[in-house]
C-alpha cells in the first residue's frame, strides 16, 4: 500500500509545521518533518521512494533550491509545494521542474491529502524507473544496441546484418538480454524500455 | 551745535540773574526788628508800620525807604539809642563766639555814641537767611561765607582782621588735614576709601579750601574717600573725636575717624588753650608758609572780614570802619578775637577763583535752572524734541501692537504646525504599514493556516472515529494561534492609531525585538541578515512606544530598501562582482544601555548614502521613486521629541550608518 511511504514535511514554521501534520496524519499518512532543507537532506536517505511537502520559502535553502537537488541526484522523491501565498510563475517553474502539485496555505486537507496519494503513487513509479534504468545501465554496450534495435522493431536476421554479425550471437545476447532485465517476455521487456526510453533520450541530450 | 546753544544760554541766564538778584533784594519786605528794648524804639516800628499803613498800595515809595532811613527819621524825632545788629559765623559754639567777639561789639558801642552793638552768634545757613531778610547791619564772617553773601545780596566791605601770630597778615585762613599721630597715612592719596571728618560740607576753612587743593591735585575728594561725616560746630568735635583717648571707649572702632579737616590754627589754639595734645595729632601735606605759624595743608586766603548789610547806613560803616582800624593791636577786643586788629579789606578774588572751580560759586545757577532757560529761549527746538519724544514712544507702542499680534500669530503657526506634523506622522505610518503589506499578511496567514490545518484534520479524524476526548488538545492549539494572530493585528492597530504622543517607561531592547518580527519576512525572502545585539545593563526609559516603532521601522526599511537595491545591482551588474567575494546583505541593530545615553545604531551594507545628510533630513526630498521623502524627517523628531539626536553617515565599507543617542532619564520614583 502506497500510503505506507515516508511524506516528509519540511517547513521553518513551527506552527504551520505541525498542523499540517496533525492534519495529514488525520487522512493516515506516515509524516516526518524538518524545520530546514538542510536538516531533510542529513537525514534523509534521497534514492527511497517518498514525498516531500515543501515550504517555497525558508531561511537557507528554499523549497525550489531543495528541488533542483533532488533532480540533480535523480531522486525518486515526489515534490509537492507549500506557499503562504502563492504566485504564478512561481507555480510554473515548480511544475516545470517535475512538482507533482503546489498548495497556497492554508491547504484544503482532503486536496492536500489525494495530492499526496498521487505523489506516492508517483514516487513508486519513478523509483520502479529508476530501477530499471539500473538494470538497463548494467547491460553491456552490445547488449544496449541490441536492444535499440529490438526496439525499432527489426527482426535477428536484420539485427546480425546491421551489425555484421552472425545470426546466432545475436540470438545469445538477446538470451543474456531477457535474462539481464529479468523479463519473461519479449513485450515486457519493451514495456520496460518504452519507459526509461524517455529518461534515455533526456540522459542523450546532455 | 546744541552744546553751543546752550553754553550762549547760559551765558545770558547768568547776565540777566545778576541784576534780578540785586532786584529781588531791594524789592524784598523789611521785617520787624527782633526784641525791642525799649518802648521808644517800639514807637519806632509802630510809626513805620504807620508808614506802611498809609500807603500799602504804592510798593515803591515803601521799598525806596531803607530801614535804616526809618530807623533815622525817628531817632531825629527822640534821640535814643541805634541798635545795630552783628551776625558772626559760630565755628566753635555759641559761647565761644560769644567770647570771642563781644569785646569788639563793645569797643564798637565806646566809639560810636549813642549806639548799641547786638552780637547774634549764627551758623553758616542762618546768616544767609538773616542777609537775606535783611535782619543784620553787618556781618562778621569766614572768606568763604562772605564772597557767598557778597554775591548774592549787597555787602560792602569794611576791614578784614589781622591775623596776630604772623606779623598781622590778613591771609589766615585755610585747612590743615589732620591724622592721629600714630596712623599710617602720610598724604592725601593715603586716605582713599578712608572716613574723613568735617564741620560742613559748606565750610570754607574746614572743608572748600581742602576739596579745591586735592582737585589741583586731579583727585575728587568727595569721590576718593569713603565717607565724609560732617559733624558741624562746635569744631573741637572733630579732633576729640579723631584721638582714640578723648573719645572714650564707647565708640566702636570702625565707627572712628581715620581723619579730619579743621581750620588752620585750630589745633595750635587749642593746644594753648589746653584742651588736646598736639603730639597726639599730626598734619598731612603741611605747606606752612615762611613765617606761618600754624600748620597748614592747604593754601592760605584771606582771614575773616567784617561787612555791611544794605541795612546799615553809608554814615554808620564809615564810622564802624574808623572804629575797626582804629583798635589797637593790644586792645582786649583785638586779643580775644584772636587778632592784632583791623586792617582795610582784602581781596577776595582767590577765594572767588575757589569757588568758581569747584562749580560752587554763587552766581552759578544750577544745570536744571540754565536748562529751563535755555528750553523757554529756544521754544522751538523743545517743541520739536518733544514732538519727536511723542512720535517715537506713539511708534514704539505701534511697533509693541503689531509684535504681540505677529506673536500669537506666530503661536498659531506653531499649534497648526504641530498638528500637521502629526498628521504627517500618521500619514507616514500608514505608508509603511503599506509597503510592510506582503510581509504582514504572511505574518498573518501563518496563524490562520495553523488554525484551518488544525480545524480540517480534527473534523477528518472525527469522521474516523476518533473520540472528541482525543481532540481536545487540538483545541488549545488553535487558542494559540488565535492568539499568535491577534498579537499582530493589535501590533498593526497601534501603529495605524492616531494617538496623542504618551510616553511610558519601557525597554528599548522588547520594542525592537517585538518590531523586528514586522519585516523578518521580507529579510528572509532576500535573504538579508538580520543581528540584533544589545548590550549594557537594559534599565527603563520614557519612551512614546509609537513613535519609537516608527523610527525603528523607518531605520530597517530603509536599511533593507538599500540592501535590495545592491543585490539587484549585483545580480544585473557585470562579472567582475561575481570575481569578488559574494555579496552578502547584512543588517546590524546594536543596542546600548550605556550610562548617560541610549544609543541605538542600524547599520547596513546596502547601496550607501550619494546624497548630503543634511539634503536627505529635508521634508519631501526622496531618492527612492516611491518614497514620501518624509522617513528621516520623523526620524530626527521622534529623537528630538525624546531630547535626542538622530545622525546619518557613512558606514565602513558601504552602507550607511544611523544612530539615534537619547539622554537618559532616571524614572521619578527612583526606580532606574
Amino acid at each position: 500500500m502506497s500510503l505506507a511511504l515516508p511524506v516528509y514535511l519540511i517547513d521553518d514554521d513551527d506552527s504551520v509545521r505541525r498542523s499540517l501534520r496533525f492534519m495529514l496524519e488525520s487522512y493516515g499518512l506516515k509524516i516526518t518533518d524538518f524545520d530546514s532543507a538542510e536538516a531533510f537532506f542529513t537525514t534523509v536517505d534521497l534514492t527511497l521512494p517518498g514525498c516531500a511537502l515543501v515550504d517555497v520559502r525558508m531561511p537557507g535553502l528554499s523549497g525550489p533550491q531543495l528541488h533542483l537537488e533532488l533532480v540533480a541526484k535523480n531522486s525518486p522523491l515526489a515534490v509537492i509545494y507549500l506557499t503562504g501565498h502563492g504566485d504564478v510563475p512561481m507555480a510554473v517553474e515548480a511544475l516545470k521542474l517535475g512538482a507533482v502539485d503546489f498548495f497556497q496555505k492554508p491547504a484544503d486537507g482532503a486536496r492536500l491529502a489525494e495530492a499526496v496519494v498521487k505523489a506516492l503513487e508517483h514516487t513508486k513509479a519513478h523509483h520502479q524507473d529508476n530501477q530499471y534504468l539500473e538494470t538497463y545501465q548494467a547491460l553491456t554496450p552490445r547488449e544496449r544496441e541490441i536492444l535499440n534495435l529490438i526496439a525499432q522493431g527489426l527482426k535477428n536476421q536484420e539485427i546480425a546484418d546491421s551489425l555484421c554479425i552472425a545470426m546466432r550471437t545475436v540470438e545469445i545476447h538477446r538470451a543474456n538480454l531477457m535474462k539481464g532485465m529479468q523479463v519473461g517476455s519479449l513485450a515486457e521487456m519493451m514495456l520496460i524500455y518504452s519507459r526509461i526510453a524517455e529518461r534515455l533520450r533526456l540522459e542523450d541530450n546532455r | 551745535m546744541l552744546l553751543r546753544m546752550m553754553k550762549t544760554v547760559f551765558r545770558l541766564a547768568v547776565s540777566v540773574k545778576w541784576p534780578l538778584s540785586i532786584l529781588s533784594t531791594l524789592h524784598s519786605v523789611a521785617i520787624p526788628r527782633k526784641k525791642p528794648r525799649n518802648a521808644v524804639l517800639f514807637l519806632c516800628l509802630l510809626a513805620s508800620v504807620k508808614v506802611f499803613a498809609a500807603e500799602p498800595l504804592n510798593q515803591s515809595v515803601h521799598s525806596g525807604l531803607t530801614d535804616s532811613e526809618v530807623v533815622a527819621q525817628v531817632a531825629i524825632e527822640e534821640p535814643s539809642y541805634q541798635v545795630v545788629d552783628v551776625g558772626v559765623l559760630a565755628i566753635r559754639g555759641y559761647k565761644a563766639t560769644i567770647n570771642r567777639w563781644q569785646p569788639l561789639m563793645g569797643w564798637l558801642e565806646t566809639q560810636i555814641p549813642n549806639s548799641y552793638f547786638r552780637l547774634h552768634p549764627l551758623t553758616l545757613d542762618e546768616l544767609a537767611k538773616g542777609v537775606e531778610t535783611q535782619g543784620l547791619d553787618f556781618v562778621i564772617t569766614n572768606p568763604g561765607q562772605s564772597v557767598m553773601l557778597a554775591r548774592q545780596y549787597s555787602l560792602t566791605w569794611l576791614a578784614t582782621l589781622r591775623s596776630p601770630l604772623n606779623n598781622g597778615a590778613a591771609m589766615q585762613v585755610g585747612s590743615a588735614l589732620v591724622v592721629r599721630a600714630d596712623s599710617p597715612y602720610h598724604t592725601l592719596s593715603d586716605l582713599k576709601g578712608r572716613r574723613l571728618g568735617i564741620v560742613s560740607k559748606n565750610a570754607f576753612g574746614g572743608y572748600l579750601t581742602l576739596v579745591y587743593e586735592a582737585q589741583l591735585k586731579g583727585i575728587d575728594l568727595p569721590r576718593f574717600v569713603g565717607e565724609i561725616i560732617p559733624l558741624g560746630f562746635p569744631l573741637d568735635n572733630l579732633l576729640y573725636q579723631l584721638d582714640d583717648q578723648k573719645s572714650g571707649d564707647n565708640t566702636a572702632k570702625d565707627n572712628r575717624l581715620d581723619a579730619a579737616v579743621v581750620p588752620v590754627c585750630q589745633l595750635e589754639q587749642m593746644q594753648t588753650e589746653g584742651l588736646i595734645n598736639i603730639g597726639h595729632y599730626r598734619v598731612l601735606d603741611n605747606q606752612t608758609p615762611v613765617g606761618f605759624h600754624c600748620q597748614v595743608s592747604t593754601r592760605l586766603y584771606p582771614n575773616w572780614s567784617m561787612a555791611k548789610t544794605n541795612r546799615a547806613s553809608q554814615s554808620l560803616a564809615k564810622s564802624v570802619t574808623q572804629a575797626l582800624l582804629a583798635l589797637p593791636e593790644d586792645h582786649l577786643a583785638a586779643k580775644s578775637a584772636d587778632s592784632a586788629g583791623w586792617t582795610t579789606a582784602v581781596s577776595q578774588l582767590a577765594i572767588d577763583q575757589l569757588l568758581k572751580d569747584l562749580d560752587m560759586h554763587p552766581l552759578q545757577t544750577p544745570w536744571w535752572q540754565r536748562a529751563w532757560q535755555w528750553v523757554k529761549l529756544h521754544q522751538q527746538w523743545a517743541w520739536f524734541v518733544l514732538g519727536i519724544l511723542v512720535l517715537l514712544n506713539a511708534y514704539h507702542f505701534w511697533l509693541e501692537y503689531r509684535f504681540s499680534r505677529r506673536g500669537r500669530e506666530l503661536i498659531n503657526t506653531q499649534r497648526q504646525l504641530n498638528e500637521n506634523r502629526a498628521l504627517l506622522e500618521h500619514a507616514q505610518r500608514i505608508a509603511i504599514a503599506g509597503e510592510l503589506g506582503a510581509s504582514l499578511s504572511h505574518e498573518l496567514n501563518q496563524p490562520l493556516a495553523a488554525i484551518g490545518h488544525y480545524c480540517h484534520g480534527a473534523e477528518v479524524r472525527l469522521q474516523r472515529g476518533t473520540s472528541p476526548e482525543e481532540l481536545q488538545s487540538v483545541l488549545a492549539l488553535i487558542q494559540q494561534e488565535v492568539t499568535r494572530a491577534d498579537n499582530i493585528i493589535s501590533r498593526l492597530r497601534n501603529l495605524l492609531k492616531k494617538r496623542p504622543v504618551s510616553k511610558q517607561p519601557l525597554y528599548l531592547h522588547e520594542l525592537v525585538n517585538d518590531t523586528v518580527p514586522l519585516l523578518a519576512y521580507e529579510f528572509e525572502q532576500h535573504q538579508i541578515n538580520l543581528a540584533v545585539n544589545v548590550s549594557g545593563e537594559p534599565y527603563l526609559q520614557s519612551l512614546d512606544e509609537v513613535g519609537m516603532q516608527q523610527l525603528l521601522l523607518n531605520l530597517l526599511k530603509n536599511a533593507f530598501d538599500a540592501c535590495v537595491q545592491r543585490l539587484e545591482l549585483e545580480s544585473s551588474g557585470t562579472e567582475q562582482s561575481v570575481m569578488h567575494k559574494p555579496y552578502v546583505p547584512t543588517i546590524d541593530i546594536d543596542l546600548r544601555y550605556q550610562e548617560r545615553t541610549l544609543l541605538l545604531t542600524v547599520t547596513d551594507n546596502g547601496t550607501g548614502l550619494t546624497e548630503e545628510t543634511s539634503l536627505l533630513m529635508q521634508a519631501f526630498y526622496s531618492t527612492k521613486s516611491e518614497g514620501l521623502g518624509l522617513g528621516l524627517v520623523i526620524c530626527r523628531d521622534i529623537a528630538e521629541s525624546h531630547g535626542g539626536t538622530f545622525s546619518l553617515e557613512s558606514a565602513m565599507g558601504g552602507g550607511c550608518q544611523a544612530q539615534v543617542a537619547i539622554p537618559r532619564k532616571p524614572e521619578p520614583n527612583g526606580v532606574l
